[in-house]
């Protein structure tokens, strides 16, 4: 009769740890042992929550439209974009498609052009006459060198959010605010210390000091930028250092802003002084509204919204902050269904009615726009039509060139501002300093290994 | 003669071998777990990126810049910082604190030690939360008490306040965890001795300085050690409770500055970099450390 070589009471310290071997023997067996399940697999990196949530309700649809396919969401949350660089960067392990956030996507842009990870979807939107569909300049944030590597979530234009019952009770009607000359006169009269102890009570607006949002805003709204389409740093020109200049004066000069409270502007410090009264206006893209709405629900109807005031009469209303992409990795092993799932996530009408309702989030595909929703009027601002606002705005928004010292130079940037508005170094010498570091950085690079 | 079985003689070379297999997974893992990212971080640290597929020899070219580096040595002087605070501020309090619950005269000392030890068991992230609400510049526990001497402080909005925070957060995290190794010491201290001292006249502070502190000497090299390593790597408190370090990197530290550098600007070459000098700052200071604390003298 066969035996095997081993039994339980002969086994190195007897029955557990023979128990033990065995079950990690069976469970390696169904680890390396499982397989794929039948069908197409596409898998789909995504770091929102919201994100998530929508796609997570209407991949279902995709799948029986689809037959077949099998769609595997994985929601990684902030460390999504560190996971998807370590997976690039050992060539394997990536997902089909994948999300990247804004400030992300610089990274994954350094070294040659070609070897890139994500595929240029140029070819696809035109063969199929997608790009005069969507906001053009939506697509320079997510191209770099003529390719286009990832699709446009979103648009995220920005708006002037206001304390319309202070400004009033301060004398000011903001919708006769046109230019941000207007808005230091109607600051001016609103940023008051109400009860006579010498401290400001109310600010006429909240900025962001510690990092590039609202400086970077206000630049691109004035058509300069960090990066031009080149490449070249042009963060030290003209149009930078007065827009920085005006920016600090905000603070210093006109003493109508306030540094933002906590660490940004969704911080639960910066809502608590908003409730008190102390924040009259915020510079606000439109998922800002989102969160607005489920953080602080109970201040319903004391926002309203007004373009951007424009730097000359007549000037751009509104810029842009913040987006995500949809790219498709080149480690993609079903290029033409990752890309049918991608135009049903991103192009599809009723989803993106859906996308909104629950963000406020509007959406890049222009034929969307007419969908009754966006005109419906929205509570939270007193019934005033949100949706059409932003929309009416979209067509406005500025250009934001992408590059891979992003990271590196808004790092700076962040360090820059701060020492601008702290009057530790004047805007031009801080800006001056700072686009030489960064040019210094990329001449470095270039040394080491020519131009890419 | 009776013969053993097959299933025994399988087991015949089991005295030779199994020794090199129990210790065996160790080894496994260690060389792929660290020797391997040991050695492949060493050889890093003298090449740079470029791009996702290939990289570049630079030799000591990242360790000239790094020292260059004014960030790097603004993330040095916060780490310092907050290694200066831990060992002056949180150790002092842990030693108080094990004294007090070594005394006969506290009551409910099980409620307290678990009280005190009981921050340790919350993770880094959820530590960092829960503070950001405490230094919550309006509505803050902090700002709640401190508001009255007419100032609304911005803990982690000015750069002078933010370290000061995060060695405060640090206290509050740490101290209950290095009680407990400071009390287990005391309580291996023999009676004896203090009654040796109690016969020779020594007062508490005099069997403190000269019977406390001498048998306790290991035991505080120990926490020294550890504590200092432990602040040296500090990354996750200042990363969430400083949303990245700012404003004006002052809440950067080293192990924060590789992690942007490595992950953030694609630059694994220079991260490896700070990662060496990290490892060759610990290493000294911890030598030190030792040497100063009579560790390594011959008893």
């Amino acid at each position: 009769m066969f035996r095997l070589p081993i039994d339980a009471e002969s086994f190195p310290l007897g029955k557990g740890p023979m128990v033990m071997l065995v079950l990690f023997l069976v469970s390696t067996l169904f680890i390396f042992g499982r397989s794929e399940e039948a069908g197409e697999n596409l898998e789909f990196w995504i770091f929102a929550n919201t994100h998530y949530e929508e796609y997570q309700a209407r991949v279902p649809i995709f799948e029986a439209q689809n037959p077949g396919v099998n769609v595997q969401l994985i929601n990684f949350g902030n460390t999504m974009h560190d996971k998807l660089l370590a997976a690039m960067l050992s060539n394997f392990g990536a997902p089909d498609l994948v999300e990247v956030e804004i400030t992300s996507i610089g990274r994954f842009l350094k070294g040659a052009i070609d070897e890139v990870g994500f595929v240029d979807l140029r070819p696809r939107l035109e063969s199929e006459g997608w790009m005069e569909k969507l906001v053009v300049s939506r697509f320079t944030p997510w191209s770099y060198r003529g390719k286009i590597f990832g699709i446009p979530h979103d648009l995220h234009p920005v708006v002037l959010l206001y304390r319309d019952d202070l400004f009033k009770a301060a004398g000011v009607e903001m919708t006769e605010v046109e230019t941000w000359d207007d808005f230091i006169v109607a600051g001016k009269k609103a940023t008051r210390d109400l009860d006579g102890d010498g401290e400001i009570d109310q600010y006429a607006i909240v900025l962001d000091r510690r990092t590039e949002s609202d400086y970077f805003s206000l630049l691109l709204q004035q058509g300069g930028g960090f990066f031009d389409e080149e490449g070249n740093v042009i963060i030290d020109s003209e149009l930078a250092i007065e827009t920085l200049e005006f920016f600090t004066a905000l603070f210093n000069e006109h003493e109508i802003a306030t540094p933002v409270y906590g660490t940004w502007h969704g911080d639960p410090s910066n809502f608590a002084a908003m409730q008190d009264g102390k924040i009259l206006s915020i510079l606000s893209p439109d998922w800002y509204v989102g969160i607005l709405k489920s953080q602080v629900p109970q201040m319903s109807g004391k926002w309203k919204a007004i373009p951007m005031p424009a730097w000359h009469p007549g000037g751009r209303r509104t810029t842009t902050r913040g987006g995500t992409m949809i790219g498709m990795t080149t480690q993609c092993t079903n290029p033409d269904k990752a890309w049918e799932l991608l135009k049903f996530t991103y192009f599809d009408r009723p989803g993106l009615v859906n996308r909104y309702e629950t963000t406020r989030i509007i959406p890049p595909l222009k034929s969307a726009w007419d969908a009754p929703i966006f005109k419906e009027p929205d509570p939270y601002l007193g019934g005033q039509p949100l949706g059409d606002l932003f929309i009416e705005l979209a067509p406005d928004l500025p250009p934001r060139y992408q590059n891979p010292y992003w990271s590196e130079g808004a790092d700076l940037l962040n360090d820059a501002i701060f020492a601008a508005v702290t009057e530790k170094q004047t805007p031009r010498a801080a800006l001056t300093e700072l686009a030489e570091k960064v040019r210094a950085l990329i001449a470095k690079d270039q040394g080491r290994w020519g131009e890419l | 003669m009776k013969t053993k079985p097959t299933t025994y003689r399988f087991w015949n070379q089991q005295q030779k071998i199994a020794p090199y297999l129990f210790i065996a997974p160790f080894y496994i893992l260690f060389v792929v777990f660290m020797g391997y990212p040991l050695i492949s971080s060493l050889v890093m640290s003298l090449y740079e990126m470029r791009g996702f597929q290939s990289r570049i020899f630079v030799g000591i070219g990242n360790f000239v810049d790094l020292f260059r580096d004014p960030i790097f040595w603004k993330s040095l002087r916060n780490t310092a910082y907050f290694a200066a605070g831990t060992l002056t501020l949180q150790l002092p309090i842990a030693l108080l604190l094990a004294i007090l619950l070594n005394s006969k005269f506290v009551r409910g000392k099980n409620i307290l030690r678990l009280a005190f030890f009981a921050p340790v068991l919350v993770a880094g992230v959820f530590v960092a939360i829960i503070f950001n609400l405490v230094y919550d510049q309006r509505a803050g526990l902090v700002n709640e008490e401190f508001i009255f001497f007419g100032k609304e402080i911005g803990w982690l909005n000015e750069e002078n306040y933010v370290m000061p925070a995060v060695i405060l957060t640090g206290v509050w995290q740490w101290a209950g965890f290095n009680m407990i190794y400071f009390l287990a010491g005391l309580q291996g201290i023999r009676q004896e001795l203090y009654e040796a001292a109690a016969v020779d006249g020594a007062n508490w502070w005099q069997a403190f300085l000269h019977v406390t502190l001498p048998s306790l000497r290991p035991v505080i090299a120990f926490v020294f050690v550890v504590s200092m390593i432990g602040s040296l790597q500090l990354f996750d408190l200042p990363y969430i409770l400083t949303n990245g370090g700012e404003p004006a990197d002052a809440g950067s530290t080293i192990v924060m500055y590789l992690y942007k550098n490595g992950f953030q600007f694609m630059r694994l070459g220079y991260a490896a970099t700070i990662g060496w000098v990290l490892f060759f700052i610990i290493a000294v200071i911890s030598i030190v450390q030792l040497k100063l604390l009579g560790i390594f003298r011959d008893e």
